[in-house]
């Protein structure tokens, strides 16, 4: 039996399973007659190696909303166009290849928060994978309250260059966004936090073990 | 039995001088005159009575200890405790420590896994009978994740234990109002014309 064969055969059965998965997550959840074209843009996906889950929550999200069949097909549409868009520019950054699907749905997540996609690029070409996502995030928050995107992005460039732990990133934002409550102007604020840097303010630690009164989401049912 | 030998009795009885009988009996003979003049002695003076007094009048002369030291006396005094046990009460008495040891640990929450972090939900609906968060971390499934409003001030709160990552939610009133979390910093459109309110799960351990 030659090598590919295997390989092929496995693709060849686990398509169609795939297919039968997603088709069982959507049934019941959506408009039946909104099915096929969701189900046929998630197989695109799949083909084109990008993420198939934000297409469908989208999905799932539409049928829980009670939004029409028309309207859940065209928002997953739109999520698919926006995975594209950040996968294409994961590769104009120098994102080296292949590109994780991680990374795509990261920078999805930048552009639908607002980020405009040269920002976005200099983030990526900036930074390595691991603390992209939080650090996306951080400059997302701080364009969110009207900081100027090129120096918010340069001050969490600058924040993990020094040493910023990824976990303490979101905080880099925070303390700026404390500087301007205490009077200092935007530039003010980022330019005290960057004098700061690597050290921030303590923050409130994340509770560790077991925490009381937590519970656990039911996992989803097919 | 132990049989004495008679020449014994006779130096006892005088029948026989102590010369006349070997050394090893005379020996015995000798102890035996000696314990037998000790029971016949007339009884002791009573001498300790007066002893006695003295000792006790002593005592009660001498400056009583301080507080200190009688509470430390009396924490090493060794002391005999009884305790009597009716299995009935013992059984009840277990099963209730049990009880409170099972209640206990369920308040604890979850363990918490090392890519897991905890989100936090909280809204204020003081009109309303029931709230749901309703996310990407549940496939948008409605009902599955009930905030409660145990003092009745119409805040609603649920604690729950995610993967570390980025969500998207809205609260559910009432089973048919979708609400956008107002108190979240951070906002999405969700391409159905509202926003979503976005929770970014940080893992607990580092």
């Amino acid at each position: 039996m030659k090598r590919w064969v295997v390989p092929a055969l496995a693709v060849f059965l686990a398509l169609p399973l795939a297919a039968q998965s997603v088709r069982g997550r959507l049934e019941g959840r959506i408009p039946s007659a909104a099915i096929p074209a969701v189900d046929s843009l998630i197989q695109f996906a799949s083909q084109e190696g990008l993420p198939t889950d934000p297409l469908i929550q989208k999905a799932l999200e539409g049928g829980a909303k009670h939004v029409p069949g028309p309207r859940i097909v065209a928002a997953v549409q739109v999520s698919l166009s926006q995975l594209r868009d950040a996968r294409d520019l994961l590769v104009r950054a120098g994102d080296p290849p292949p590109v994780l699907p991680a990374e795509m749905t990261t920078v999805a997540w930048a552009l639908r928060r607002g980020l405009a996609a040269p920002l976005v690029e200099r983030v990526v070409a900036a930074l390595a994978r691991p603390p992209r996502a939080a650090a996306m995030h951080a400059v997302a928050d701080l364009v969110a309250h009207r900081f100027d995107p090129d120096s918010a992005a340069q001050l969490i460039i600058e924040a993990v260059h020094d040493g910023v732990p990824r976990e303490r990133l979101l905080e880099v934002s925070t303390a700026a966004l404390q500087q301007v409550q205490r009077g200092h102007t935007r530039a003010e604020a980022l330019a005290i936090v960057r004098g700061q840097l690597p050290n921030l303010p303590a923050s409130a630690r994340p509770p560790r073990g077991n925490v009381a009164g937590a519970r656990r989401p039911a996992s989803p049912a097919p | 039995m132990n049989v004495i030998d008679p020449r014994i009795h006779q130096a006892l009885d005088g029948e026989l001088a102590p010369e006349a009988i070997p050394v090893e009996l005379r020996r015995a003979v000798a102890q035996i005159a000696a314990a037998a003049d000790l029971l016949a002695a007339p009884p002791p003076p009573r001498g300790p009575a007066a002893s006695l007094e003295s000792r006790v009048m002593a005592e009660i002369r001498r400056p009583a200890p301080s507080r200190a030291w009688r509470l430390i006396r009396w924490l090493v005094t060794p002391r005999a405790i009884i305790l009597r046990v009716r299995p009935g009460w013992s059984v009840a008495f277990a099963a209730v420590v049990a009880a409170l040891t099972l209640f206990t640990a369920g308040d604890e929450g979850p363990e918490l896994a090392e890519h897991e972090g905890i989100a936090q939900f909280v809204g204020r609906f003081p009109e309303a009978q029931s709230v749901h968060v309703v996310g990407t971390f549940n496939d948008w499934r409605p009902g599955s994740i009930a905030l409660e409003d145990h003092d009745h001030d119409g805040v609603w709160r649920a604690t729950v234990v995610l993967p570390a990552g980025t969500y998207e939610y809205m609260f559910v009133v009432d089973g048919e109002r979708w609400v956008p979390d107002h108190l979240a910093e951070r906002l999405v459109a969700d391409d159905f014309g509202r926003e979503n309110s976005i929770v970014i799960v940080r893992p607990a351990r580092r």
